[in-house]
């Protein structure tokens, strides 16, 4: 066998050669499975080839790369003995035949078929799938240079060849014989830049020895020909291996791109994809496709040939330390998918926070209101084995959840005023119609259709208003596609999408849906009707012809003699669209642990994966199965041990973020902030358009508020993005909180000092009440007894009680949910 | 990592808190510097240490400020009249007779040009050096100021007289930690004082000390329990707050009364005049990059009448600003820019007044290593197109970044990490730079 051959000689973890040495004992280090990626080769022309990986996993989950280790063996079942080749990881036919590729190491066998078909013609040079992809992987075409709108020095190609006739026309016609000399291919500024022969100002982008270079020339050499119109697609690109788990510290693992065609025929593209890593610290990628480990945590690799985009995901495991996961029985499937993410991670999630911990986080997550002393007390008191639970049933029906997702809603809708556009009248009501779907329980998909496909005035169906916020086609099919799928699509608009899937095809397609809608002013002025005009279209802005409605990912769409924006409708909220359910549950879950199992919440996109696939999936599918009943979905959630975590970290799991291995403390959004501070000093806050003493989250207009609101970051609901309500503390913040009005000012016309003391409660007992009514906690000996030698003996020490009141509503304990 | 610096950042707490002690840069922003840099840049000799940013919104009128034609047809001309400046054969409007006296310490470029005719999409062009974009907003000069240097001497690194200057003024796709601190009042208001900047009127210093000392202990433990980036960023925030309250002079430099009657009557008791008179004093006591608006400029109808009645006040704030620096040993190393949206159309429209021109326009730069007493380019004989030397909004950014030491190739790391050009496509324009 032979890694004999090579004890530990190579890059390799010790973990290999205690394998091999102990091959007989049951040990995590163990292999189990060993396989060879492609699992299939075709080979079909006489230059082809195709590299070939093997990988092997032990019995603890790591994956180790065995392509230099393992013993490769070819056998050719049909035709020439010699027709199939493997040297040095790259197999190659010299004549058409069948044959099988078989690996063997530490006792494990894998094969993969290979066949050569076609093998004695040449492959014609292409400018789609030869040149472009070289100027792509080269750089060429990049945003930062000559892919610029406007170019650079002079010459443009279009962002990552997306338009390729374009391309074409510019290299061949443009400055006719400077960027190429058909006589003289070498002598093509197209070549000379970029081996920087001549000055370029992007410099040497490859060598004149590389086969990036050999295809150019051989291009120009054959008369640069056009072959656009003929070439097959790309049907899809696949990255092997699917995935892997490697040691931390300098551990590596090859991958290999493959791309397949409408023609039947696949190509190795390892050398042609663009490698990205979404996490160098843990893992980075060159581009040859090699995977190199640093630190301990996740990756995803990507590879982005053609329009596609693919990835992989590389897990960077500790070797080190032994890890035995500490048993503990999950509340739901919840935990189920978060602990088996955990376990392959070798993290250990924190213990559960105490009684008053959850107390105080689910009330501000579920209701928004921090827990009254009447609650925490009979929390306190309540000793059954299910109280959480009943708790939880209990803030379900608070009125503060409708207002807290009335809220969030508003913020995704955008609702507010806008001048000779959405006057208050139409701007309420719709914030109305909001809020009572979402306090009457009524099922999301049927508010999103409703929303979707309305028409007529914005008085009696004033959800139409979604369409008179925004009254752009391709502004409505982004704020579209990025609400209620999580995709954003506004690369496409100019360029194909350069981390996804979308192309500009794609976008105008779905811009389409929008392109019949009209409106017509009503008697009053604040009145518009909105319907549908039955034409109109979306033109593509590079060659001007009409798109079809189109589904995002899906097929074109049946609008014949309806409302296109009936079928779009119909398509978001079906239960098998995989956007809109595992989305929507998304912002559910990023709402109680801060961020999302794919974050930003709104950027679901191939290069930008969830972090746990199986929990997104079954989110989706639990929101779908309740009737996209948004309560029993918070249930589910908030039930589950992971969300009912510490803050306080492990050793494994310090670093963790993405795999809610512990609670992580989470600024109160500034609406929160607000209504809790008047909650707590008893202060009720009067805002724009509502009675005294209403809650900062039931503000209707995102163009109302006050100076605090926006200090603290609301949301002013001018796009879509979840990241307009910011939580990102600034010099004003601080500012206000210590010398502004709002703490001090209620703390001072609230009187809840006066009225403790006033009660009969000593200093001590003030102290103990400030403590629990806003941080859900008595204080501890040291801060009691620091605190009272602060305040001193005095008889009625309001004005130093009122600073300790003071100090705990400036603390980052009040400021934070944890 | 930031877990472990916690006990630090909480022992330099209680000293900050206490005794208003001015302390280093947290972790945290340490931290997103050192990530910020994604690629490899040659950071150039610091020219400028700090910025004033005059911004007049709306679009100011080249041909009734900075670049007068007098030869040309009335129709192009406007009603006002020029007058000769200190420069040899230049002239400024007759409204800028101050300003003309100034000229030679100024550096005019009469040929800037860029494509975005709407205000919004001007401003964007003007206040970031980027084209507005449907995918991300770009951060504002200033706030690629604060995100690579971060507060000095207890001011906030970037600052907004009065309020954040038009919607593009902010931190774009950075963290809202550098978007301006907004003075929030009008100086020239005679009560002016900055938004919770002193302590609240019957809190001794004795009472605030009291409640910072309550403050450490009530947020002892939890800053053990729940450490987390959000929660160190947040204490960063009051130490700066701390910082900024306990030292005299960063307060002090917002107190315009700490001027003598004759140096604001100098600058002249309104708006222009008082808001140049704070960024003179904000940047002498350390502030990096201040920005100030001045004025609504969108003169669709009667610009004659409009223009006569706000330029006079700007003519003698800017005159005096610039003498001012000059004449302290400011202005080598304070950058004044005065810029707008875009310019106006060459011809008076039928409302006697101009709509927007985006083709050519004028800024004036001063001091910071600027050229002393040039004009730069050419708008030719009606204000139509640049005639010579064009410089673009991409351009004017990274000279300006050039001078404080900023390569506007470095690139800063947008959500998503996406990584992205302080300014794209711009080059350091010589005919500017002394």
């Amino acid at each position: 066998m032979k890694p004999l051959a090579y004890p530990c000689l190579l890059a390799l973890s010790l973990s290999l050669c205690s394998a091999v040495g102990s091959a007989d004992e049951a040990s995590p280090t163990e292999f189990v499975d060993l396989t060879v990626y492609p699992p299939q080769v075709t080979l079909n022309h006489a230059d082809d080839f195709q590299r070939v990986v093997a990988v092997a996993t032990q019995a603890d989950g790591v994956t180790i790369d065995v392509t230099d280790l393992a013993s490769w063996r070819v056998g050719v079942e049909h035709g020439d003995a010699e027709a199939v080749r493997l040297e040095d990881g790259l197999l190659s036919a010299e004549s058409d035949g069948v044959a099988r590729v078989a690996v063997e190491f530490a006792g494990l066998h894998a094969e993969a078929d290979v066949h050569a078909e076609g093998i004695a013609k040449e492959r014609p040079i292409s400018f789609r799938h030869d040149v472009i992809p070289v100027l792509t992987r080269a750089g060429c075409n990049s945003g930062g240079c000559h892919g610029s709108s406007r170019g650079k020095d002079g010459f443009r190609l279009s962002l990552f060849g997306f338009d390729p006739a374009g391309d074409h026309h510019r290299l061949t016609r443009e400055q006719v014989n400077r960027r190429l000399n058909l006589a003289l291919p070498e002598e093509s500024l197209l070549l000379t830049k970029a081996v920087a022969s001549v000055t370029h100002t992007g410099g040497k982008r490859f060598d004149d020895q590389s086969e990036y270079y050999a295809k150019l020339a051989d291009w120009i050499a054959a008369g640069a020909p056009n072959d656009l119109d003929g070439a097959p697609t790309v049907t899809a690109v696949a990255l092997y291996p699917p995935r892997a788990a490697i040691g931390a510290g300098g551990q590596s693992q090859r991958f290999i791109a493959v791309a397949d065609y409408s023609d039947g025929t696949s190509r190795d593209v390892t050398s042609l994809a663009i490698f990205q890593s979404s996490n160098e610290s843990s893992a980075a990628i060159d581009q040859t496709g090699k995977v190199t480990s640093d630190r301990r945590g996740e990756t995803f690799v990507t590879a982005r040939f053609d329009t596609h985009t693919v990835g992989s995901q590389v897990l960077v495991l500790p070797t080190d330390e032994p890890f035995e996961p500490r048993p503990e029985a999950p509340v739901n499937y919840v935990d189920e998918f978060v602990n088996a993410k955990l376990r392959t991670l070798r993290i250990h999630p924190s213990e559960l926070c105490a009684d008053n911990e959850f107390l105080r986080r689910a009330t501000i997550d579920i209701a928004g209101r921090l827990p009254t002393p009447e609650e925490a007390a009979a929390f306190a008191a309540d000793d059954s084995a299910a109280k959480r639970e009943t708790r939880i049933d209990a803030l379900l029906k608070d009125p503060g959840f409708a207002q807290v997702w009335g809220l969030k809603w508003a913020e995704l809708l955008l609702v507010r005023t806008l001048p000779n556009r959405v006057e208050y009248k139409p701007m309420f009501l719709y914030s109305r119609w909001l809020t009572e779907q979402i306090d009457s329980g009524r099922p999301l998909d049927e508010m999103v259709r409703d929303l979707l496909a309305a028409s007529g005035s914005s008085f009696d169906t004033p959800q139409v208003n979604f369409y008179q916020i925004e009254p752009d086609p391709k502004k409505i099919a982004e704020n579209v596609a990025q609400t209620f799928c999580g995709i954003r699509l506004q690369c496409a608009q100019c360029h194909n999408h350069p981390f996804d899937r979308w192309t500009m095809d794609d976008y105008y397609a779905f811009t389409a849906f929008f392109a019949q809608i009209q409106r017509k002013a009503g008697e009053d002025y604040r009145e518009v009707f909105l319907f549908n005009r039955g034409s109109g279209e979306a033109k593509h802005p590079v060659d001007n012809r009409n798109m079809k409605p189109k589904y995002l990912g899906g097929a074109e769409a049946d609008v014949k003699g309806r409302d296109r924006r009936e079928a779009l409708a119909e398509w978001v909220t079906a239960p098998e669209n995989p956007y809109f359910a595992p989305s929507v549950a998304n912002r559910v879950w990023a709402h109680f642990f801060g961020v999302g199992v794919v974050e930003p919440v709104d950027d679901l996109r191939v290069s930008n994966p969830p972090s746990n696939p199986a929990l997104f999936k079954a989110l989706g599918e639990r929101l779908v199965e309740y009737d996209y009943d948004l309560r029993r979905l918070v249930r589910d959630v908030t039930l589950s041990n992971a969300y009912q975590r510490s803050c306080e970290p492990n050793t494994s799991n310090q670093g963790d973020l993405h795999n809610f291995a512990r609670a992580h403390a989470r600024r109160l959004p500034a609406e929160t902030l607000l209504d809790c501070l008047s909650q707590v000093t008893g202060a009720p806050e009067k805002l724009p358009n509502l009675p005294l003493g209403a809650r900062a989250t039931q503000i209707a207009d995102g163009n109302a508020g006050n100076y605090f609101l926006t200090t603290f970051g609301r949301s002013k609901r001018e796009t879509v993005c979840a990241c307009e309500a910011k939580s990102d503390p600034t010099l004003s913040q601080a500012l206000h909180l210590l010398n502004g009005a709002t703490v001090a000012g209620k703390i001072d016309s609230g009187k809840q000092i006066e009225r403790w003391l006033d009660d009969g409660k000593t200093p001590a007992e003030v102290v103990d009440a400030i403590y629990s009514t806003a941080l859900s906690r008595p204080a501890n000996e040291q801060e009691r007894a620091d605190l009272l030698a602060m305040i001193g003996d005095a008889e009625r020490p309001v004005e130093q009680l009122r600073d300790v009141f003071w100090a705990v509503l400036n603390s980052r304990e009040f400021a934070f949910n944890h | 990592m930031a877990y472990k610096s916690m006990t630090t950042r909480r022992g330099f707490l209680a000293a900050g808190a206490v005794t208003g002690l001015g302390l280093s840069l947290g972790d945290f922003f340490a931290l997103q510097s050192a990530q910020a840099a994604s690629n490899t840049f040659a950071a150039p000799t610091v020219r400028a240490k700090s910025v004033i940013h005059i911004y007049l919104e709306g679009g100011v009128a080249a041909q009734e400020t900075w670049d007068p034609k007098p030869e040309a047809p009335i129709e192009y001309r406007g009603e006002l009249g020029s007058i000769a400046t200190k420069l040899p054969g230049v002239r400024f409007s007759e409204l800028l007779g101050r300003t003309a006296n100034v000229a030679d310490k100024l550096t005019v470029i009469r040929s800037m040009t860029h494509g975005e005719a709407a205000h919004e999409r001007g401003q964007h062009n003007m206040m970031t050096g980027y084209r507005p974009s449907p995918a991300l907003q770009y951060p504002s000069y200033g706030s690629v100021v604060s995100h690579e240097y971060g507060p000095r001497r207890d001011l906030p690194a970037y600052i907004s007289i009065p309020g954040q200057v038009t919607d593009y003024g902010g931190s774009g796709y950075l963290s809202t930690a550098y978007a301006p601190f907004s003075v929030g009042d009008d100086p020239a208001n005679p009560n002016f004082s900055v938004r919770d900047l002193s302590l609240p009127k019957g809190v001794s210093d004795e009472r605030y000390h009291r409640r910072l000392a309550a403050l450490e202990t009530v947020n002892r433990e939890f800053s053990e329990r729940a450490a987390s980036d959000a929660v160190s960023a947040m204490d960063e925030f009051y130490q700066r707050a701390f910082e900024l309250i306990g030292s005299v002079d960063a307060r002090e430099a917002f107190n315009l009364k700490k001027e003598d009657d004759k140096t604001r009557d100098r600058y002249g008791r309104n708006q222009a005049g008082q808001r140049m008179l704070l960024a003179r004093r904000l940047v002498e006591a350390g502030a990096r990059f201040v920005t100030l608006s001045y004025g609504g400029w969108d003169h669709h109808q009667n610009i004659t009448g409009s223009v006569r009645r706000l330029l006079p006040a700007f003519d003698q704030g800017f005159a005096t600003l610039i003498a001012d620096l000059d004449e302290r040993g400011l202005l080598d190393d304070t950058l004044v820019m005065v810029s707008s949206e875009f310019g106006r159309t060459p011809k008076i429209n039928a409302e006697a007044g101009r709509d927007h021109w985006s083709k050519v326009f004028s800024v004036v730069v001063a001091g910071g290593g600027m050229k002393r007493g040039a004009v730069i380019g050419s708008s030719g004989a009606t204000a139509t197109e640049p005639e010579e030397t064009p410089v673009t909004p991409e351009d004017l950014a990274t000279t300006v970044f050039h001078q404080l030491g900023i390569a506007a190739e470095k690139e800063l790391i947008a959500p998503g990490d996406r990584p992205i050009e302080i300014v794209k496509g711009g080059r350091v324009r010589p005919e500017l730079l002394a």
